[in-house]
């Protein structure tokens, strides 16, 4: 057994040295293998190591501030707090963390549903993004959560910047609102900018309607960027070592801060002004500029509430709302004029002279043409009128006369010099043209092609004619300043972050319509006549102070049956509209002043006070500026001031607020 | 259970054997400090227990007589199998895997000392039936081996441990090997060989239109699928079936000649290398400490084999000679497979590297390899 035929030394000897030599060949084949590897290929594997650790990281540029003409905050930027759920690192995630969640954020049954299935969806790569379960966190919900982090795995809270509208519905439609990027957006954006970073990724908002929109460039900022070391995670590691690459950044450029030529106050002022009114519009414009001072349009909404946590179902009662609260009335929809449109009339008979300012027309209570009678909306009749007389009374008939002289074109071409069927360009969302009516027009639109009776109802502002609040309001201004008809300008100047004028807008004029002295005069004194002497339709609401012009409007909106009906007998969308256009003060005109209560009535009573009450309330502003003592506070009432920490709140979120103000400063 | 101690046995110590095992091992330790770094459980401290438990094994083991440790073979050979087999039953899942008992604290491996004691059963047999006047084998004499082998390796394969169970497979073809075969079987394993290549390029690599005509893909698990075809074509699908060999290729490459420095690895620091204290704890090495230290550690495992083929050339009989051989061939194809699948030339596999890799089950297996060893020189003819 020992040495004998078991022995396994010396006849074996062969094979171990072959084993061997194959044990050196495989080891060998290794070496080669490591040495290709490292050795040869060394600077391609480095380069792909640091690839894998640096990680550009945005830093996103602040949004620029949207103010008033005085400088008051109306848009700014605020922190909000929301939720990030990380799949791969939340453990138990369905059954233990989202339940957690759920009490604490007082989530609903359909939002648990809808994210717990989010993540059982999220496969592959997808584990490893944080994806958004809650946004803009309430204070308590923020405290409860800080508190209790440990307990909720891959759970992670972020500070990001959320616009915040101070204003809320008072300028909703200007300042319009945010939202998400589209995938067409984030494709062009791409296109655009080849070489350099894209401005904008996936889930950024941007303006979609308003000032948003239209300034987006100014107010969006440039984006900086920095190198951080990040883990397989794809969390930051503070890197105290291993700084192989130079560190390069670029810090965020903020965005701009747009002006509006709007007075806060006196928006505010034109908001209470329509406390009774169910819709309608006010136009303040200064006569000289063509900058609006106040654009209200009733029924607003709360942009707040289109960036936040609801948006989605919040838009969709927005559009299903038959009052249309995301319309802005002043440019986006239009409606006859009824008789704040003689004055365009009765320049159009001057012009053709057809009449003169002595003319006299005998008001029977209607106008007999062909077969039909034109009724005037004083069944009496108003009796021997002449221009001025006519427009104080709003005399129909005095009206029917001229235009069944001069024709319908030459009202039309008087009214396009003042602007009317076309769009005033405010340039901040998409506007209506308005319609103005000529034969021309009649002959292809109207069945039977145009006839005289078009010319009599367009003469009072019926029949085809529309037009946009914001045209009316223009009008008004340019028979205030004497023919100069101004492209209206929401936007006095572009600032940089530290004050710095960027752009300034200077005022536009669009043309300058000729007008003689004596016409202008009689304008004035006829549209004073309104208001300041007996008989005038708006004389009940004369101002004791300050002398306005103005004149009243009550379009029509269904036809007229036999009876005269009261305003609480005609379903809501049937009622006339009250008209109040005007401009003060009568010897040196400074705004112009436009009101349409929509459906509300009577021109002279449910639109003419309002209108005083706005032209009162900026003299009163004005004074206060002249004096010095205007209110510095906000003047609009907000419930929701935005979350800022006070000493008390949790050191976690202490050092992310902190965090957030670091990069703003660094920008500064 | 005999043990002896004599004097005159400390002469016949493989010394080279136990230093540069143990001198591996304890370089194994310095890196395991280093990869277990970012993790919160301190690997490096459980592993040198392990080296100390597995160590006073060994010596355990080195002074048992050396023919009962033979007349053992067979009983610890079916207790493993027993064991195996109870796996199925009373295993523990992890990582899609029964490869595990739980043990109170400990989870132990039976498959790292299934290989053991297979490479044991088939030294046994190998010794048993040694003719002289016919020193090949041909089919019929391989028939038992081939059994004793396939048992345990179907039973891990089922586990599933597609890369034990290839080790085993491996270590068993090269005992046989050594062992002098016919020139039938040899032509086998030729056309075996090259039928397997055949399988490889129908399944994998040939243009074909789908659904692929398969002959053994289709049997595949998904993940042993993806890293074939992963390993066939390693610059594809980097983020998916090949981010792990990828980081490693980018850890082991990035570490240049001289390396990043102990603790300094990007790739295992910031854990982009995955599973980087068990399979992949040679890219760690390679990264922090370069080429020349990764020579260094080679030749020491060359060392290794070398001083594990003397002892065989001095063993006593047949049985020492070829359980000397089974280890080596054993420790040659996991270190060979863990090296080449970290560098992309083999595919991924979840195999330890021998005295490197954390996992008291391998460090226990090894060292009583190394004691088995041991025993063998101390028992060696004179």
């Amino acid at each position: 057994m020992r040495l004998g035929k078991h022995a396994a030394g010396k006849e074996l000897r062969v094979r171990y040295i072959a084993l061997g030599a194959f044990f050196m060949v495989g080891l060998l084949i290794l070496v080669i293998s490591l040495y290709r590897l490292m050795v040869v290929r060394h600077d391609e594997f480095l380069a792909l190591s640091q690839d894998n650790q640096w990680k550009d990281v945005r830093i996103r540029a602040p949004r620029g501030q949207i103010r008033d003409s005085r400088g008051q905050i109306v848009v700014e930027g605020r922190p909000s707090f929301n939720v990030y759920i990380t799949p791969t690192f939340c453990l138990e995630c369905i059954r233990e963390v989202l339940p957690r969640l759920a009490e604490w954020l007082r989530w609903d049954n359909a939002h648990f549903e809808k994210i717990s299935k989010q993540i059982q969806e999220a496969t592959g790569l997808l584990r490893y993004q944080a994806m958004m379960v809650s946004g803009d966190l309430a204070r308590n919900e923020l405290d409860i959560l800080n508190a209790r982090l440990q307990e909720l795995p891959g759970v992670e809270i972020e500070v990001v910047p959320q616009r915040h509208y101070r204003a809320k519905a008072l300028l909703a439609h200007l300042t319009g609102y945010m939202n998400e990027v589209t995938r067409q957006e984030l494709e062009d954006s791409r296109q655009k900018t080849r070489i350099e970073r894209p401005v904008y990724a996936p889930g950024d908002f941007i303006g979609r309607t308003g000032i948003e929109r239209a300034f987006e460039e100014e107010l969006r900022g440039v984006d900086g960027w920095k190198k951080v070391v990040v883990n397989a995670r794809g969390q930051v590691v503070r890197d105290d070592q291993n700084n192989i690459i130079e560190r390069r950044e670029a810090a965020p450029v903020p965005g701009n801060t747009v002006v509006l030529s709007l007075d806060l106050r006196l928006q505010a002022a034109v908001e209470q002004a329509f406390e009774k009114a169910e819709a309608g519009v006010a136009v303040v414009v200064d006569v000289k500029t063509g900058f609006l001072l106040a654009l209200f349009s009733k029924p607003s909404f709360d942009p707040n509430l289109i960036v936040g946590r609801q948006s989605s179902r919040v838009l969709a009662e927005l559009f299903n709302d038959p009052m249309q609260p995301m319309l802005l009335r002043a440019t986006q929809q239009h409606y006859h004029p009824g008789s704040i449109f003689k004055p365009i009339s009765l320049l159009a008979a001057l012009r053709t002279e057809v009449m003169n300012e002595h003319t006299l027309v005998n008001c029977l209570g209607g106008y007999r043409l062909g077969s039909r009678t034109w009724r005037c909306h004083k069944d009496s009749g108003h009796g021997f009128v002449n221009a001025k007389s006519a427009m104080q009374k709003s005399c129909d008939t005095y009206f029917y006369r001229a235009a069944d002289l001069m024709g319908i074109d030459a009202i039309a071409e008087e009214a396009r010099l003042f602007g009317l069927g076309q769009p005033s360009r405010l340039g901040i969302s998409s506007e209506a043209a308005g319609v103005m009516p000529d034969s021309a027009y009649h002959d292809s639109m109207t069945p039977g092609g145009y006839s005289k009776g078009m010319a009599l109802n367009t003469a009072i502002g019926q029949g085809d004619v529309n037009t946009t609040p914001l045209q009316a309001a223009m009008l008004y201004a340019a028979i205030a300043n004497k023919g100069t008809l101004f492209q209206p300008q929401l936007v006095r100047r572009v600032e940089s972050l530290d004050g710095r004028v960027l752009k300034e807008f200077s005022p536009k004029i669009v043309h300058h319509i000729p007008m003689t002295e004596k016409e202008y005069r009689l304008m004035v004194d006829s549209l004073s006549a309104v208001v300041n002497e007996t008989g005038g339709t708006a004389f009940r609401y004369r101002l004791s102070h300050i002398r306005v012009a103005g004149k009243t409007g009550t379009a029509q909106v269904a036809r007229l049956g036999k009876k005269r009906l009261k305003k609480e007998e005609i379903p809501f969308f049937q009622r006339d509209h009250a008209w109040f256009a005007a401009f003060a003060a009568v010897d040196e005109p400074e705004i112009a002043v436009l009101v349409l209560n929509e459906h509300g009535g009577h021109g002279s009573s449910d639109a003419a006070p309002i209108a005083m009450k706005i032209i009162e309330k900026y003299f009163e502003l004005k004074k206060l500026d002249e004096t010095g003592l205007g209110s510095p506070e906000f003047p609009y009432k907000t419930d929701e001031v935005p979350p800022a920490l006070p000493g008390n709140a949790s050191q976690f979120a202490q050092n992310k607020f902190s965090e957030l103000n670091k990069t703003h400063e660094g920008t500064h | 259970m005999k043990v002896r101690i004599e004097k005159r046995m400390f002469a016949n110590w493989p010394w080279s054997l136990i230093g540069s095992m143990l001198l591996i091992a304890v370089i194994g330790l310095w890196n395991m400090a280093s990869a277990s770094r970012a993790s919160h459980a301190p690997l490096a401290g459980a592993q040198a227990t392990f080296l100390v438990v597995s160590l006073v094994a060994a010596i355990i083991v080195a002074l048992l007589d050396y023919r009962w440790v033979r007349r053992m073979v067979v009983p610890v050979y079916f207790l493993n199998l027993a064991a195996l087999v109870a796996l199925r039953f009373f295993g523990h899942q992890a990582k899609g895997a029964t490869s595990w008992f739980l043990i109170g604290p400990w989870s132990v491996q039976p498959a790292e000392f299934m290989k053991l004691s297979l490479v044991m059963m088939l030294a046994k047999l190998f010794h048993d039936d040694f003719k002289p006047e016919s020193p090949t084998y041909g089919f019929r004499r391989l028939l038992i081996p081939t059994i004793v082998t396939l048992v345990p390796a179907v039973l891990i394969l089922k586990e599933p441990d597609l890369g034990t169970t290839l080790m085993m497979l491996l270590t068993a073809m090269s005992m046989m090997v050594f062992a002098k075969l016919r020139w039938t079987v040899v032509l086998t394993l030729c056309l075996a060989g090259i039928a397997v290549v055949g399988v490889l390029w129908n399944d994998y690599v040939r243009e074909q239109s789908e659904p692929r005509w398969t002959l053994v893909r289709r049997g595949l698990k998904p993940h042993q699928d993806v890293r074939v075809s992963g390993w066939l074509s390693p610059e594809t699908d980097l983020r998916g079936a090949n981010y792990h060999q990828h980081q490693s290729r980018i850890a082991v490459g990035s570490g240049g000649l001289t390396g990043k420095g102990w603790q300094r690895g990007s790739q295992s620091g910031l854990r982009y290398l995955p599973e980087q204290h068990s399979d992949f704890i040679f890219s760690v090495w390679a990264e922090e400490q370069g080429f020349v230290a990764c020579l260094a550690l080679i030749i020491l495992y060359g060392i290794v084999f070398v001083s594990i083929l003397l002892v065989a050339y001095g063993s006593r009989d047949r049985f020492g000679a070829f359980v000397a051989v089974g280890f080596s061939a054993m420790l040659f194809w996991q270190i060979f497979e863990n090296i080449g699948m970290g560098t992309g030339l083999l595919p991924v596999t979840g195999i330890t590297l021998p005295l490197f890799s954390y996992g008291g089950s391998s460090m226990l297996s090894t060292m009583l390899a190394m004691g088995l060893l041991m025993n063998i020189s101390i028992n060696r003819r004179r």
